[in-house]
């Protein structure tokens, strides 16, 4: 064991002189902390964002409440008033923003159809979105594999080229205690800055201390260990520091760039989405149609799916709201498929990636991230729905008024429905994806020491 | 002697089984990105062309209606992929692809590729610009990285000076054996895509898209070249092959994984940009209140009446020879349309003022340079895109005001039964787009250009001379 220390103290005296390393590390504390800073902020402006549609709403209010001095038509009031289905983040979403600027976190919505309501995007910068997002998920699943393989690719060439090898070897230690040592010391920086980095953040983004900053932490500290299982792996090659790097840096740019990229035309191509686009058309189609058709139609189909409001007198006036609120939510009945088909293809597309994702340890443990942060696509799909149920109980709310010829007062307002919906981890995801990182790790450290077995120790 | 030393790398690299290994790696990868390139191309097209004259035919066989709910039945423009698209993503898969053109509202474009995939898409696309700016400079580092330690290490650089050959002679020799080696790989692939473009790809050979596709080749090329020289003079500064492979390799990451994702998401910390909730509450209430904030919509209505009553010298708004509903909605239409211009032009300023920061970063680093030409050539860049969004928005604009103007002619005050033959209809010509030209595209990168030119100079001067201070030892 002393020996192992000594070899241990060794190192960090190479490492303090080595200037290379240093500024490596040193750029990738940085690197994490600018991650931080970015997510936290990040995080806090879609908050920030999120507090002002309250006062939206309140003024909106006002303005109605301005516009409509008396007792009021609700079919006015559903006209001209708007509220927002609100996409709360998730505190850990700071640490992993995944699709959340991508996708909109809040809808705005008025009493007419859903549907084309539902898909409108917020102002989004399209370079940016490009760019992704420098949180500390990106630092921890891209950079920090760079840092590993920077501080691991020598790890035994280094000494043969220096040719020290020998004269290590010549001493009472043998080369597994060598590498293994050397190993240690460099889990012991990176684990060590990793683990520094997450709890950073956490404090940082104040995120609710549940399971998950174990989670979090576990998966870190395996993700490093694969990588490190990694570097372990192609020493065991015993080749030059070229070579290595080489090697080293080809398998992080298949797992992190070439496999995710032909994974995303694979997935593309096997699980093509039903467009939306087919949808909106459609849907423009039916709730146009609706004033061209006969009333008694409209309304007998409408009355079909409310009999509660079924009544005989026909309309004969040109317009009245409750026919045009009908034939709105008609439009919305009449693309009911294909909207749940469109929904259902996005949910099968991102099964399709969870499946695959073994294939690319990288991907897995973003999605691991982005799942525990509840800034998934699911977790935005869950969004939508409660929007649309959060629609559907706007129709609730309204229809009493509009059939039952109920006039709508100031006092109405405080009674509307409001909406909240708060992302929620996954953890069911989560915890698929953290055995499957186990067996990753397992599996590189198993090869690395059945090739560090069969190989002869050679020290030239 | 400098052809020589050329032939001399051009041939061993090409002895050089792994090299040889990487590379074929690479030109299939090229050539796999060319075919998915032009596949997804295909089916986003078709699917919009179809879209495109549903939406278009329509319109045209819709039912007699009054003039004012065609105006809400609206159009949809669909946003065309660019011919050399295919090539180069760029932001295409990030931007919406449908914008609903309706009377009164503006709305943006919906349903981005982005919105439609998992968390995937963000590890990057394989498109052939992918390849062309990540990979092939690390293949030219690898080819390049022992240009001078290589011989350095085996001691046959002395040998080679003592022939009377100079330091940078040796290193032009280097550059033009490595560039041709480079060459070999890049160009099958490069034929093929043009070839793909005009050929089978059923695209005309057109002056445009052919100076396009000749300047997308052409920003390639010189910066392979700034690579190649980039990586022959960091080799000269170093003594030993694994040190001068590290520091090429921590260039690259620094290139083309940190600085363009920290550039972007600096430049959206640095500049705010406005939710579109606030925007539309904005608009909303400035259209209402007036633009001036003087006088509000219904005052605004009473002097219009006033004055087109003393106009036509009539009592009533029943006996004016026009219709005041048409009038009145032309003249709101005008203003919401020049309040929410103001608003939409105010946004594209601040994600260009974000965007500029990437711009600039492109002077620190040629990856940036080549991929805001890249995307410019390709016609998938952001000013592409919002080109297309004010084209979309002109003909929303002349649209609802031809509505509003047969409101205003054809049809009687207060009559809303009336409905009109669907004849009139197919007066209206269909949206269409094109692309503008290549001297366009490259009038909003001209940072970039200047950029890459920089790169080019200083690389080929500066760097060359640098190589001087080699130790020969």
């Amino acid at each position: 064991m002393r020996k192992f220390w000594i070899l241990i103290k060794y190192e960090w005296l190479n490492f303090k002189a080595d200037k290379g390393l240093l500024i490596l590390t040193t750029l990738t504390l940085f690197a994490g902390l600018y991650g931080i800073y970015y997510g936290t902020t990040e995080l806090e402006k879609q908050r920030e964002n999120i507090a002002k549609l309250d006062v939206l709403t309140e003024h909106n209010v006002e303005e109605m409440k301005e516009k409509f001095p008396g007792e009021a038509d609700a079919g006015d009031i559903g006209y001209y008033h708007s509220t927002f289905a609100v996409n709360h983040p998730d505190s850990w979403a700071s640490l992993s923003m995944g699709q959340r600027d991508v996708n909109p976190y809040y809808i705005k919505l008025r009493l007419l159809n859903l549907q084309s309501q539902l898909y409108d995007t917020e102002n989004i910068n399209p370079l940016k979105v490009l760019s992704g997002n420098f949180d500390l998920a990106f630092v921890l699943v891209y950079l920090f594999p760079l840092l590993i393989i920077g501080l691991c690719f020598n790890i035994l060439s280094v000494e043969k080229e220096q040719g020290t090898l020998p004269l290590l070897l010549s001493q009472p230690i043998g080369l597994p205690l060598i590498v293994g040592a050397k190993l240690s010391f460099r889990m012991m920086i990176v684990l060590g800055l990793a683990l520094l980095l997450s709890v950073l953040a956490m404090v940082w983004g104040q995120v609710m201390p549940d399971v998950r900053v174990a989670l979090w932490l576990g998966v870190v500290l395996l993700y490093c260990l694969f990588w490190f299982g990694v570097a372990f792996l192609v020493a065991a090659l015993q080749k030059n520091s070229a070579f290595n790097a080489v090697t080293l840096l080809g398998v992080w740019l298949m797992l992190t760039i070439i496999i995710p990229a032909l994974l995303n035309v694979y997935v593309a191509v096997k699980q093509p989405i039903p467009q939306a686009l087919e949808l909106t058309i459609k849907q423009r189609e039916v709730v146009h149609g609706g004033w061209d058709k006969p009333k008694r139609e409209t309304m007998d189909q409408f009355f079909a799916l409310y009999p509660q409001y079924t009544d005989t007198t026909d309309i004969k006036v040109r317009f009245v709201w409750r026919w045009y609120y009908a034939f709105q939510h008609l439009g919305d009945v009449a693309v009911a498929d294909l909207a749940e088909a469109y929904q259902e293809g996005l949910q099968a597309r991102h099964q399709l990636v969870e499946k695959l994702n073994v294939l690319s340890v990288p991907v897995n443990v973003q999605g691991v991230f982005n799942a525990m942060a509840g800034s998934d696509l699911p977790s935005h799909l869950a969004f939508m729905q409660s929007a649309t149920q959060y629609h559907d109980s706007l129709r609730e709310f309204y229809y009493p008024f509009l059939f039952n010829n109920v006039p709508f007062t100031h006092a109405d307002y405080e009674k509307e429905p409001r909406h909240s919906f708060t992302s929620s981890p996954d953890f069911a995801t989560a915890y698929s994806g953290l055995f499957k990182l186990v067996i990753c790790v397992l599996v590189v450290f198993g090869i690395g020491f059945v090739l560090f077995r069969l190989k002869e120790a050679s020290v030239k | 002697m400098i052809k020589s030393i050329a032939r001399k790398e051009f041939i061993s690299t090409l002895r050089d089984s792994r090299f040889m290994a990487l590379s074929i790696i690479v030109l299939l990868l090229l050539l796999a990105a060319t075919v998915v390139g032009l596949n997804s191309y295909r089916t986003l097209q078709e699917e919009r062309d179809v879209a495109q004259q549903t939406v278009n035919d329509q319109f045209a066989n819709s039912v007699d209606r009054h003039p004012h709910r065609m105006a809400h039945y609206g159009s949809y423009a669909f946003r065309p992929k660019s011919s050399i698209s295919f090539l180069d993503f760029g932001l295409d898969s990030y931007t919406g692809a449908a914008v609903f053109m309706e009377a009164h509202r503006q709305n943006s474009a919906n349903f981005s590729q982005a919105q439609q995939s998992s968390s995937l898409i963000r590890f990057g696309e394989m498109t052939v610009a992918f390849v062309l700016q990540m990979l092939i400079p690390l293949l030219i580092i690898f080819l390049c990285f022992g240009a001078f330690t290589q011989e350095k290490e085996t001691g046959t650089l002395k040998i080679l000076l003592s022939q009377g050959i100079s330091l940078r002679q040796v290193a032009w020799a280097k550059i033009t054996g490595y560039s041709k080696v480079v060459g070999l790989v890049v160009a099958p692939a490069l034929v093929l895509a043009s070839l793909l473009l005009f050929g089978r790809g059923g695209f005309e050979l057109e002056g445009d898209t052919l100076l396009r596709l000749l300047l997308f080749i052409l920003f390639y090329l010189v910066y392979f070249f700034i690579f190649i020289v980039l990586s022959v003079v960091v080799s000269s500064l170093h003594q030993r092959s694994n040190t001068a492979l590290v520091t090429l390799l921590g260039i690259w990451i620094l290139c083309c994984v940190i600085i363009p994702k920290a550039s972007a998401n600096l430049g959206a910390n640095l500049y705010t940009t406005p939710t579109k909730a606030q925007m539309d509450a904005d608009v909303h209430e400035e259209v209402a209140k007036g633009v001036d904030g003087h006088n509000s919509q219904d005052e605004r209505a009473e002097a219009l009446k006033k004055e087109l009553l003393k106009k036509y010298k009539v009592s009533t708004l029943e006996e004016l020879p026009v219709n005041f509903d048409g009038v009145w909605m032309a003249m709101g239409e005008e203003q919401s349309s020049k309040v929410f211009q103001e608003h939409f032009d105010e946004l594209t300023d601040i994600f260009d003022k974000q965007n500029s920061i990437s711009e600039y970063a492109s002077l620190l680093n040629p990856y940036l340079a080549v991929r805001h030409l890249s995307m410019g050539m390709a016609g998938s860049d952001f000013s592409h895109y919002t080109h297309f969004q004010n084209k979309a928005e002109e003909y929303r604009y002349n649209l609802a005001q031809g509505l509003n103007n047969i409101q205003t002619t054809q049809i009687k005050y207060g009559e809303k039964e009336t409905r009109l033959s669907s004849d009139t209809w197919k007066n209206f010509k269909p949206f269409t787009y094109e692309t503008p030209h290549a001297g366009w595209a490259l009038g909003n990168h001209l940072v970039s250009l200047l950029a890459l030119l920089v790169w080019l100079v200083l690389v080929s001067t500066v760097g060359i001379r640098l190589i001087d201070k080699t130790k020969v030892a």
